[in-house]
């Protein structure tokens, strides 16, 4: 009996064509895709900012990457969306998915996981923290937040990098800044800067507190390497946020993406179906296995 | 619904696993390999290996979550890439003669592949499977069922249930599906007096006595999570040698691995067994890994067993079987280390560190 | 053009080769002779058969048996392995060192089944086109014999295999007060060491939850040395925690089985571990338990601890020693080998059915791999994703594919604790198999025995070694 007659297959990946890429970094490339079959792609969904896919490279497997793009949903025009992701190359599959060129095809499986709850945010001030290629899993939310500016206070956008060559989203910072009321801040670490840098120079968490921004009202949306995680919240707590005004995106290990394989379990939190998106605050009820 | 219990000999449970066989399901019974008690399909009934009590080696779960499967095929052509969802078999299965905590075990596995998304393979095989369970007339070494809140004659997960009494078996049917399996074999079955079904209880008293395992408290769930950064942890896992046999013997160790298994034309998504004991279960390709030491992965694996536990749940995942207990080539005993994390955390503070 | 092989009826009753059926073989060939023989071959115009396809290596020191497996394992029906003659080699001794793990592994796939008519070894030079032809022509027609690779699967009915029975009564029985003196010695050596602060940390057992069998333990001090047991459920080869115990302890001392020894040298003989940093409390031992019965191994051992180890503990109490080891050493005798001679006698494919039998109940557990001491690769073959080497499906394709690679990765290491047999949760006789591989090498080059300082045999070579099997 075909698996079809009783159910569709969760596991079946929509065909995807690379039609186009942006190289951010030597390692870090950001792929638009298309959907390839007409039916899958009426039957899309759309995603929310936050979510993330399992994006397949035929013959090497499957990678978790965020949705970068702008959140989309079906909008009656029939136009299927275009859907980015935002990868390093550094295992098996991020490194034969770098091999590829536009025209070829991939696999993509979603939206997995919660989403950032911009709607929660309306009348708050806004700062999105991103190190390195941390950026990638908060584009869709900054991006939205961009389009929907009226709905919030003012938004801060802190990009670090180790060096100028490691900053993704270097292009199209500038188009962020167009909106009145977002500034962008780029950083890289001490030694990073290079000749001709015009960005600020020290690590995220201290940039961080030399913004001096005011925490009332404000949600913070980090997303970076552990240890840049760990030193921001230490941060916050200092210059008074509190926990439940904190968000970050967890980036665990997953394979299934629907809860199943047992992967990305943080305690009793399954990343990919309770979050990635998290608060500093349910983050601090979970054990340190992340 | 009060359904009939059967009394049968010997030979009439035979006679009636062999018209299952006849019938066309594939019949699952322990049957004897090697020196092992191991769970295969059967091709007659005589073989199959049915005592009153003694565990298979390991777990019927690969019966409905097999070892290896592709959760998809696909070939290249071009540019172009084609998938094949699996094929679903059509035949019914019957596991025979699993105790009660691998049917306990199964019901654990429902709660991980039956809700949110359905995996519809696993639900496949689940909706096309029949459980007869054995009880236990004595308690092997191992066995801590009623420590876990289990019990050698529980029910959960039965579709039917045998009984060994001195002088054959009973059959307790449970569900619709045990109905329909039993169908006209029960013509020459005597149905089971009042006397002999009271005799469950007493056999369920013997067994529970055997079991000298301590019970694990209800409340330690809660000791045992808020106790995750206690030294004690460290010290009673420390002859790990990190292998991944007790989650493979498991009857309710769900976790796997999804991995293309291909070559420059075609291939499959393969979903294999994975543990949470293996190093690289939770390792980043960036380097970093959450759970880097075997100490903390067998954390992982006790406190998933025995807290963390999801919403709605009321029960240990662990059923108590202790196979893990009986195979760990380094000894571990999984309730001698949750009895001990506990207390310690209870004594010491859940941060002491010694 | 080609003379393309007939096909002839395999005489190994499997299933009916179909209908127009070519042998498929793989040829791993060295680029500087045989490669270039190939080449020969061609621009002369010679005919042979085109049923090889070639994979071209820089030497044949580079053609790990994990290719020839790889190739059975993708569907070669044979596997042709060639490269440059002994004391010809572009690299001057690759194909040396290669010899001899090439008749080991020869040596390992016939005892598991494989027909050993489809996997040939050559050394074609250069200008030798024509004998790259005859030896394509003779494989070809020598796999075309045999017929395709069987499947990897067990086959449906199973009778088992009648094995002869394991002789021998191990060691003498030991009294109860005998082994409390044992027990209460091995005590006694440990704190002595601890409190003169020879060592820092004892690994050794102490009792279990299950009735009989210890389990492993480390102490650090003299009191706590009063945890320490000693028995016949002292299974483990503590070896396999010595690394560990290092690194948190400047001297550790092991509580050793005569039969961990072998483990023990092969750790500081590769480098894991410095001998000077570890004591050796070897004890006299009663014979270890399988289950109820007297494990395999012990059934021709006397139990005698053994001089090397720097402390000896036996019923009359404890005594320095820490002996030099024997120079080479004599071939040991283990009560198993009545059972792999049996296995010899059987042609191939009932082989192949044991053996697929076997795998075919393997898990991927790897308790094989983490009971064994000298499993110390910090990233495993099998962890190795770029390129996937092992299959991940737990099948006996992929199964067969570790275990045969595990084997070979321990020819000429392995100590014969059987550890991993004992550990393994499917009953695989994976005693047998390294046995069988221990055998070859010691009648092939001689084993290294207990002396660190003497090099395994898959890591040396001489130019007279044997290779009366290659064409």
């Amino acid at each position: 009996m075909q698996l079809a007659e009783i159910s569709p297959n969760p596991y079946h990946p929509n065909l995807m064509r690379i039609a186009g890429f942006a190289d951010e970094t030597r390692d870090v490339r950001t792929l638009k895709l298309q959907f390839i079959d007409a039916a899958e792609a009426s039957e899309f969904g759309g995603w929310q900012p936050g979510q993330f896919g399992q994006f397949t490279v035929f013959g090497a497997g499957e990678s978790v990457f965020a949705i970068a793009n702008k959140p989309w949903h079906p909008n009656g025009s029939g136009e299927p969306p275009t859907i980015e992701c935002t990868f390093r190359a550094i295992g098996k599959v991020t490194t034969a998915l770098r091999a590829m060129s536009e025209g070829q095809t991939i696999g993509f499986r979603g939206p997995y996981g919660n989403h950032f709850p911009l709607d929660d945010w309306k009348g708050k001030s806004l700062v999105f923290i991103g190190g390195g290629i941390g950026m990638a899993a908060l584009r869709s939310a900054m991006l939205a937040a961009i389009d929907r500016k009226t709905e919030f206070g003012d938004i801060v956008i802190l990009n670090g990098a180790r060096t100028v060559a490691d900053m993704v989203y270097k292009d199209e910072m500038p188009s962020w800044q167009e909106v009145e009321g977002v500034r962008v801040v780029r950083t890289v670490d001490p030694g990073g800067e290079g000749e001709g840098w015009d960005g600020e120079v020290g690590l995220l968490p201290n940039v961080f507190e030399q913004l001096a921004l005011d925490p009332a009202n404000r949600i913070v949306i980090a997303c970076g390497p552990p240890v840049m995680l760990h030193y921001l919240f230490l941060s916050l707590g200092k210059t008074g946020y509190q926990p439940d005004q904190v968000v970050t995106t967890l980036e665990n290990k997953m394979k299934c993406g629907i809860g199943h394989c047992g992967r990305c379990y943080v305690g009793p939190f399954s990343v990919c179906k309770d979050g990635p998106v998290v608060t500093w605050a349910e983050l601090n009820e979970l054990p340190k296995d992340y | 619904m009060n359904r009939t219990a059967w009394k049968l000999t010997e030979t009439q449970m035979r006679e009636w696993l062999q018209g299952l066989v006849d019938a066309g399901s594939s019949v699952v019974a322990p049957v004897e390999e090697d020196g092992l008690t191991l769970f295969s399909p059967i091709a007659a009934a005589q073989p199959a290996h049915l005592e009153a009590s003694g565990k298979t080696q390991w777990s019927p779960k690969e019966f409905l979550f097999p070892r290896s499967e592709a959760l998809y095929r696909y070939s290249l052509k071009g540019d172009t890439v084609e998938i094949r969802d699996p094929e679903v078999a059509e035949t019914q299965q019957v596991l025979f003669g699993i105790r009660c905590c691998d049917a306990a075990g199964l019901m654990r596995l429902d709660e991980i592949f039956l809700s949110g998304t359905k995996d519809p393979l696993y639900a496949a095989r689940r909706a096309a499977t029949t459980v007869v369970t054995a009880a236990c007339a004595a308690a092997d070494a191992e066995c801590f069922c009623t420590a876990v809140g289990g019990s050698p004659v529980a029910t959960e997960g039965s579709d039917a249930q045998l009984v060994p009494l001195a002088d054959g078996w009973m059959l307790r049917v449970l569900t619709d599906k045990g109905e329909a399996l039993v169908g006209e074999a029960s013509g020459s079955w005597t149905e089971a007096a009042p006397d002999d079904i009271a005799r469950i209880d007493g056999l369920e008293k013997i067994v529970t006595e055997q079991i000298t395992r301590n019970p694990i408290q209800r409340e330690w769930s809660r000791v045992l999570e808020e106790g995750f950064e206690n030294a004690s942890w460290d010290q009673l896992a420390q002859h790990c040698l990190g292998c991944s046999i007790c989650a493979y013997v498991c009857p309710s160790c769900s976790c796997f691995d999804m991995n293309h298994e291909a070559d420059a034309w075609c291939g499959e998504q393969c979903r294999s067994w994975d543990a949470c004991t293996f190093g690289l279960f939770t390792h980043h390709a960036s380097g970093h890994n959450p759970r880097s030491t075997r100490q903390q992965r067998y954390r992982q694996r006790v406190l998933h067993k025995f807290s963390f536990a999801g919403e709605g749940e009321d029960h240990f995942r662990c059923v108590g079987c202790g196979r893990c207990i009986a195979l760990c080539p380094a000894g571990l005993d999984i309730g001698e280390i949750v009895t001990a994390a506990a207390t310690a955390i209870q004594e010491e503070g859940a941060d002491a560190a010694r | 053009m080609s003379n393309v092989a007939t096909n002839a009826v395999p005489r190994t009753g499997a299933a009916a080769v179909p209908d127009g059926w070519q042998p498929h073989i793989v040829a791993l060939v060295c680029n500087w002779c045989s490669y270039a023989g190939a080449d020969m071959a061609g621009t002369t115009r010679l005919q042979y058969p085109a049923n090889v396809r070639m994979v071209r290596f820089p030497c044949t020191g580079r053609m790990s048996p994990l290719m020839i497996l790889r190739a059975f394992e993708q569907g070669a029906d044979g596997v042709l392995v060639s490269g440059c003659h002994p004391g010809d080699c572009h690299y001057v001794q690759g194909n040396l060192v290669a010899r001899r793990r090439f008749t080991i592994f020869r040596s390992l796939l016939d005892f598991l089944g494989v027909d050993l008519r489809r996997l040939h070894f050559a050394w074609v030079s250069a200008a030798e086109g024509h004998k790259w032809a005859k030896v394509v022509s003779q494989v070809t027609a020598s796999v075309s014999e045999v017929g395709p690779l069987p499947r990897f699967s067990s086959a449906d009915a199973w009778d088992g295999l009648d094995m002869p029975a394991v002789e021998g009564t191990g060691p003498g029985e030991l009294s109860v007060a005998d082994l409390e003196a044992l027990q209460t010695n091995v005590r006694r050596a440990a704190a002595e060491l601890l409190t003169t602060d020879r060592v820092q940390k004892v690994v050794g057992y102490r009792a279990g939850s299950m009735s009989g069998r210890m389990v492993p333990v480390m102490v650090t001090t003299a009191a706590d040395t009063s945890q320490l047991e000693w028995g016949d459920g002292c299974v483990n080869n503590l070896a396999a925690f010595a690394t560990t115990a290092l690194e948190t302890a400047a001297n550790v001392a092991l509580v050793v089985k005569t039969c961990d020894l072998g483990a023990v040298t092969g750790l500081i003989r590769e480098g894991q571990i410095d001998r000077d940093r570890v004591r050796l409390i070897g004890v006299q031992c009663p014979g270890v338990l399988h289950g109820d019965e007297l494990a395999d191994k012990c059934r021709s051992c006397s139990g005698a601890p053994h001089p090397i180890c720097d402390l000896v503990v036996t019923v009359d109490g404890v005594r320095e020693s820490c002996a030099e080891p024997d120079e080479g050493s004599a071939a040991t005798e283990d009560a198993r080998d009545a059972q792999i001679a049996h296995l010899e006698t059987l042609p191939p494919d009932e082989r192949w059915q044991f053996w697929q039998r076997q795998f075919g109940r393997c898990l991927r557990c790897y308790a094989c791999r983490a009971a064994c001491p000298l499993c110390y690769c910090s990233s495993c073959i099998s962890e190795k994703h770029r390129p996937q080497w092992i299959p991940t499906a737990i099948d006996n394709r992929g199964n067969g594919a570790w275990n045969v690679i595990r084997a070979i990765h321990l020819a000429g290491r392995c100590s014969g604790c059987d550890e991993c047999a004992r550990a393994c949760p499917a009953n695989i006789r994976l005693d047998l198999i390294n046995r069988k591989l221990a055998l070859e090498v010691e009648r092939q080059y001689g084993s290294a025995g207990l002396d660190p300082n003497q090099k395994t045999a898959l890591i040396d070579f001489r130019m007279e070694d044997a290779e009366e099997f290659i064409l």
